[in-house]
């Protein structure tokens, strides 16, 4: 019952971090959070949707947070069964478009936690974009549970197009 | 009299074994044809063509604890390759696994049989004491394991689990490089054979599912081989 409080509570948080959007930057930005691990691990990876309203391309160049040395643009990529994790220079959201970063492709990698985060935690993280644009949104740590299983859904269906990849 | 009744009641008792031996066989032979070797249809893509026999192996875990063959044996192992450093399938795999552990808990027998090992490919990282702390956290039924390259072909090759260790990118400093590794749940019988696999995604539902069928299956198909000697 208090888990279930705490997630709720959890995801309440992330839908308020969803309507940061900066000004000038037509980007909107959805329900950002950090996937849990074991308190000792220095690798997180962060989740959220990237939603650009305008009628011009929006490249992300940069993500920073200040409780970590160094935030880079990922994503995991199978090939067969294999998973790779390639970096990305940058990440161009089309116009009038969304990219979602989720478990299992892009992902923000979260590297040298400052201090150990736990489920709940909140993380603050800014968004640089290419003409100058900035967006500071904060990600709360929750567990894969409930987006994984939704997840795993959609995947259900669509996993044997990912293994073409 | 007496002597010879009693020899007859003794050939009588012979011949009624030889021919409840005889009935039996061939009650246990006769539908066995048609229904030994057939998986049911929603577990056939989750097994291996053929339970494949390991050789020994030795990988180490905190304490200095060693892990070998014969841990396997007498327990369902739900075997996982990965790293610590792996911020997106490692974490999202491990919280399936633990979930799935946690909903088989309400199979009380099937739950006493199972472990969960994960095997860090990246020793120069992960210490022993490291992936205890690591898998606890995910599932108190779940041993963390390591080896030097030897010790991983050993497992890894004989489950087709390919790893690579990629050289660390070279704007970048420290320990930050990347590990390829293969992010399929495999799963050894309680002979120490490789018996089934995951691939991913995997979903908690789905391998408490398919496992309890699996081990369903796997227990129909031991009994009728006991039955047929």
């Amino acid at each position: 019952m208090v888990f279930f409080l705490k997630t709720f509570i959890s995801l309440a948080l992330g839908f308020v971090a969803l309507s940061a959007s900066a000004d000038g930057v037509n980007i909107q930005i959805q329900g950002p959070w950090v996937l849990a691990a074991p308190p000792n691990v220095k690798v997180l990876a962060a989740y959220l949707e990237i939603k650009n309203n305008g009628d011009k391309p929006q490249i992300l160049t940069n993500v920073s947070s200040p409780a970590f040395e160094q935030v880079g643009i990922h994503r995991s990529v199978m090939h067969g069964n294999t998973a790779h994790m390639e970096h990305l220079k940058e990440l161009t959201i089309p116009p009038r478009a969304s990219v979602v970063l989720k478990p299992g492709g892009l992902h923000f990698m979260l590297t040298d936690a400052k201090k150990p985060l736990h489920i709940g935690d909140q993380v603050p993280m800014t968004l640089n974009f290419k003409d100058g644009g900035k967006i500071a949104v904060t990600a709360i740590v929750r567990s894969g549970q409930i987006e994984g299983m939704e997840d795993h859904q959609h995947m259900d269906h669509s996993g044997h197009e990912n293994h073409k990849h | 009299m007496n002597n010879q009744s009693g020899v007859l009641a003794k050939r009588s008792l012979a011949l009624l074994l030889v021919v409840a031996v005889a009935v039996t066989a061939v009650i246990g032979w006769w539908p066995g044809k048609n229904t030994v070797v057939q998986p049911p249809e929603e577990i056939e893509d989750y097994l291996f063509w053929q339970a494949k026999d390991l050789t020994d192996f030795k990988l180490i875990g905190a304490n200095s604890k060693t892990l070998s063959l014969n841990d396997l044996k007498g327990k369902w192992s739900f075997i996982f390759f990965g790293y610590t450093h792996c911020p997106d399938v490692c974490p999202l795999t491990m919280g399936v696994l633990g979930q799935a552990f946690r909903l088989l808990e309400k199979d009380p027998a099937a739950s006493q049989e199972i472990q969960g090992i994960f095997i860090s490919v990246d020793p120069k990282r992960d210490t022993p004491e490291l992936l205890k702390e690591y898998v606890a956290y995910f599932n108190s039924k779940f041993t963390g394991v390591t080896g030097d390259t030897a010790q991983l072909d050993a497992l890894a090759r004989q489950m087709s689990a390919l790893y690579t260790i990629h050289p660390r990118e070279p704007e970048k400093t420290g320990d930050n490089y990347l590990v390829s590794h293969n992010s399929t749940v495999f799963l050894v019988d309680p002979q120490g054979r490789l018996y089934g696999r995951f691939p991913p995604p995997q979903a908690p539902q789905e391998i408490a599912e398919i496992f309890i069928k699996i081990r369903m299956f796997y227990n129909e198909r031991s009994k009728k081989r006991w039955f047929f000697f």
